[in-house]
């Protein structure tokens, strides 16, 4: 991406950000409003510091650029999201006890999630307590220390989750998609695991050492400081509390996902009640790249054709009222996963015209080119969506971690939305085409009792 | 004679005029909380009119009507038009009801606010209450009511279910929603009826918030002075049916894990002092989704039970998807909350006892100074994440003025450094208790639980993993906790049951 330096002021700031440290740089971009200071440690771990007004309040994201994607060793689902449970029960310095006290002692709000490409630890806290919260989270990402017992009582909490999810039908149907659309690749598991592996999971206190020594290293991981700080401080701290982290990063061996050939279709049952949900879903050829056209072509496609200004919406949301909502999640991971469309029909008899009729908007984006202002209009709300999330540090700083879980960065931020802005009627008009294949969708219906 | 009358009638005439000057020229009330550095403005327009207005066997009138306002047609566009306009502007307005308050809330980008201002007035003034719209509208809420909320989310179920228990019988006694029945019979008249009368100038405060201009706010100002004149006779403040003893809802559904909320009415509201006491005092309890609540460090923590055990003073609605409280769902009468979130079917009576002895632990002994202290610290800085927004701090200002105190937000660390260790355990004393409490149980197997509460069964708690012996000779006490339930205070009900009239 062209990074822009764009005033004397950041000139001069760069220059400052050049003495204090080599590798520490000053960017800004054309849409992100921030500017940003960058600094990667002699071991590989980048540190991304946001300085932004937040009246004292410093947000504090350390991204490990594993999530669910990575486990891909049979019986071992599910165990990225368990780790970051495991994250909290502390070092032989600081045990879980005294991490917690501390982290309340400093009124932090603290606490961490997981998806299928990153696991992240996220803190919110007063700006005094900036370097206690450095050598605490330094240590506990170094030197983790847990006993088989602790482990072993963790699993239960984890397995409470999975039951927790299991009254909601969107868990259920998620959970039967992800299984049935993927044949190899990990994205088969959704983040919480396969239930047999989560049952399993206190059996395996060996393999979750394993887990850590490979994934949870410098070279893996991005520090983003965002809110009331000043760069060259964090760098300083990053130095003294990161800067003993040993290299050792394994990357995961993840299956190649074989080309989806024919379509797929599975039916769910779901004990309670819920109006029939329907699910379909496209095997997607792309992973996030944010200088790919056809990737910002298929973000911006799943808005036109389903979204609350679609002509879609419009019939079967507002005018006929046959479902209750339709939406399609077309946005790419680090790895090519799913452009799946979301709808609750009200009633079941429905089901295959609502289907139907989803095949037919589709096909309208296949053969016809979207109208200009459309294109526009949603390019303009994308990037005021985007602004106007920006409000606080944790707001920043959270929506910039999956662009660094894809990425290990943020400059494609502005590389995005500079994509995007280009996206052309006909870039469209050839994603619908390349893409939404019959051969190539996986349909789910879930219908309560 | 005549002449007298007349005179007569053109004072009265001219106090009439005069009544309705002077509260033109007092003009509606405005909460204003300008901040130049943000560039987005937040509006919250708040009606004093909330579900506790609901007529009898019309529960959710008031969410309905809202709705038709923020989700529907005004007489200048059709619901398709405003979303097709406020799309390119990435804005929004919405609305949200509460027991006694009513928030029309919408943000937008500077750039935007002009355009975006005559569609959030109109959506106020001009609703067009359109039947397409009203059917829509009646029909989600219907699902959510007869499906989402009974069999989507179980901790959900049990909260509103809770409070449904404690305010029986109350305008407090009913979701916001309504009831499945009752929504059945609301018709598009009864919402014309219920905007007339509440949806007026008298019952409206104006917050605006961020980097808006005077023109901005006297534009708001003057449209809304539009409303129609009208002073509605206030709800009286609920009174909850005394307690008696440990009151038990056990709902039955299939479901392999038992979500468990407990609660009572206490009487303490924001501004009291035993209100930031027991701030201080339920945040070490039970602190909103954070490891460092006792009752997490007991369930959750040491044994692995479930996912978090939470105590509340005050409501705080979806509490699965938010960290810290929202802002206007003010009321006059509160109570005490716990959720323990979804255990094993055969853990719940286990978790239930777990639960209620650390509240009567809690109840007898107070916290320690050592806990005191620590707490003190940790909410020192914690509140300062309450209102990190615009919108937020608005909305707190609101609060402020609907509990007539001066600000909310500075006076926390005011009364953290006022209080003493007795304060907080004097308040606990006063406030808390552990024998009169409703129960609500979202389980599988509701005959063998209730036989199992009410002859005081032992619960045996069995581990998938071995657990340290400090925390067995504890479960020894535990599983044999005595919880005194008479037959009489067990319920058992189906979930197709609940919220129907």
């Amino acid at each position: 991406m062209a990074v822009k330096l764009f005033s004397l002021a950041c000139v001069f700031i760069f220059v400052l950000c050049l003495v204090i440290s080599t590798t520490a740089a000053l960017y800004g971009g054309e849409i992100f409003p921030y500017e940003y200071h960058k600094k990667v440690l002699d071991n590989g771990f980048k540190i991304i510091v946001i300085p932004m007004e937040s009246e004292g309040i410093v947000a504090y994201y350390t991204i490990v650029r594993t999530g669910s994607r990575d486990e891909y060793e049979p019986g071992h689902s599910g165990f990225a999201h368990f780790f970051e449970h495991m994250m909290f029960r502390g070092t032989e310095k600081y045990p879980g006890a005294v991490y917690d006290s501390l982290i309340t002692t400093m009124g932090a709000n603290a606490n961490a999630y997981t998806s299928n490409d990153l696991t992240c630890f996220h803190l919110n806290f007063a700006k005094e307590d900036l370097e206690r919260v450095m050598e605490l989270e330094s240590d506990r990402f170094q030197n983790l220390s847990y006993s088989e017992q602790a482990f072993k009582t963790e699993a239960g909490a984890v397995y409470g989750e999975y039951l927790k999810g299991l009254s909601n039908p969107f868990s259920v149907l998620f959970e039967k998609l992800m299984d049935t659309a993927f044949d190899k690749h990990t994205y088969k598991h959704t983040t919480i695991g396969f239930r047999k592996d989560i049952e399993a999971m206190p059996t395996m206190y060996e393999y979750s050492k394993s887990f850590f020594k490979r994934y949870y290293r410098p070279e893996n991981v991005v520090l983003l400081v965002a809110g009331d700080v000043k760069p060259s401080r964090v760098f300083e701290l990053a130095q003294k509390y990161y800067g003993g982290w040993k290299k050792g990063y394994v990357s995961p061996t993840i299956p190649v996902e074989p080309e989806q050939r024919g379509e797929r279709r599975v039916n769910v049952s779901f004990k309670g009640k819920t109006l029939p949900i329907l699910t379909i879903a496209y095997k997607s050829a792309v992973s996030f790249d944010p200088g790919n056209i056809e990737m910002a072509a298929c973000l911006i496609m799943g808005e036109l054709i389903f979204g609350e200004t679609s002509k879609l919406y419009n019939n079967l949301v507002l005018d006929q009222q046959r479902v209750q909502f339709i939406e399609a999640d077309f946005s790419s991971s680090r790895d090519p996963a799913l452009l799946t469309i979301y709808t609750m029909v009200k009633k079941e008899s429905d089901i295959s015209n609502i289907e139907n009729e989803i095949y037919k908007a589709i096909g309208y984006f296949q053969k016809h080119m979207v109208d200009k202002k459309e294109l526009e209009d949603l390019k303009s709300n994308m990037k005021y969506s985007f602004l106007m999330d920006l409000n606080t540090p944790d707001n920043v700083a959270g929506n910039l971690a999956q662009m660094i879980a894809m990425t290990g960065d943020i400059d494609g931020v502005d590389m995005l939305y500079s994509t995007i802005e280009k996206v052309s009627p006909e870039d469209v008009w050839k994603a619908a085409n390349k893409f939404l294949r019959k051969e190539k969708r996986t349909v789910v219906v879930l219908k309560g009792r | 004679m005549i002449s007298k009358s007349l005179y007569t009638a053109f004072i009265l005439l001219l106090c009439i005029m005069m009544i309705v000057s002077c509260k033109t020229r007092r003009g509606i009330e405005t909460v204003e909380l300008p901040v130049p550095s943000d560039p987005t403005i937040s509006f919250r327009v708040w009606f004093k009119v909330g579900s506790q207005d609901d007529p009898a066997g019309k529960e959710g009138l008031a969410a309905l009507t809202a709705a038709m306002l923020t989700e529907a047609s005004t007489q200048e566009n059709k619901y398709s038009d405003i979303i097709k306009k406020l799309y390119p502007m990435a804005a929004y307005y919405s609305s949200a009801v509460d027991k006694e308050m009513t928030i029309i809330k919408g943000r937008v980008h500077k750039d935007k606010v002009k355009e975006y201002l005559d569609l959030f007035i109109q959506a106020i003034l001009y609703p067009a209450f359109e039947e397409e719209d009203f059917n829509r509208i009646k029909t989600n809420t219907l699902n959510y009511l007869e499906k989402t909320l009974r069999y989507s989310n179980d901790e959900a179920f049990g909260k509103e279910l809770l409070y449904r228990e404690i305010f029986k019988g109350t305008p407090y006694g009913h979701p916001e929603e309504g009831l499945i029945q009752s929504v059945k019979s609301i018709t598009l008249e009864h919402v014309r009826n219920f905007y007339k009368t509440h949806f007026t100038r008298d019952n409206v405060v104006i917050g605006i918030g961020g980097n808006y201009s005077s023109s901005i706010l006297k534009k708001l100002k003057m449209s809304l002075e539009q409303l129609p004149p009208r002073v509605t006779r206030p709800v009286e403040k609920p009174k909850p049916r005394p307690i008696n003893g440990l009151e038990v809802v056990l709902v039955e559904k299939e479901t392999q894990s038992t979500a468990i909320s407990i609660g009572f009415p206490i009487d303490v509201l924001r501004g009291d002092k035993d209100y930031y006491a027991l701030w201080i005092a339920n945040s070490w309890f039970g602190e909103h989704r954070n490891s460092s609540s006792h009752l997490y460090q007991v369930i959750r923590e040491a044994r692995g039970m479930n996912y978090g055990d939470y105590s509340y003073i005050e409501c705080f609605p979806n509490g699965w998807a938010r960290q810290f409280p929202p802002a206007n769902v003010s009321r006059r009468q509160q109570i005490f909350e716990i959720w323990i979130r979804p255990v094993l079917n055969e853990h719940a009576h286990f978790a239930l006892r777990a639960a209620i002895r650390e509240l009567q632990k809690l109840v007898d002994n107070g916290i320690t100074e050592e806990d005191f202290e620590l707490t003190k610290r940790f909410l020192k800085k914690y509140y300062l994440h309450y209102a990190s927004t615009t919108d937020m701090r608005l909305g707190y200002k609101i609060d402020d003025l609907f509990y007539g105190i001066d600000d909310h937000l500075k006076k926390l660390p005011e009364m953290l450094d006022m209080l003493t260790l007795d304060d907080v355990n004097s308040a606990i004393k006063k406030h808390l208790q552990y024998k009169n409490m409703k129960i609500v149980m979202i389980t599988k197997n509701g005959k063998e639980l209730k036989e199992a509460l009410v002859k005081n069964l032992p619960s045996p708690i069995k581990y998938a993993t071995p657990k340290p012996e400090k925390v067995l000779i504890e479960d020894k006490e535990i599983e044999g906790y005595r919880l005194k339930i008479d037959e009489s205070n067990v319920k058992i009900v189906k979930a197709d049951d609940v919220f129907v009239r």
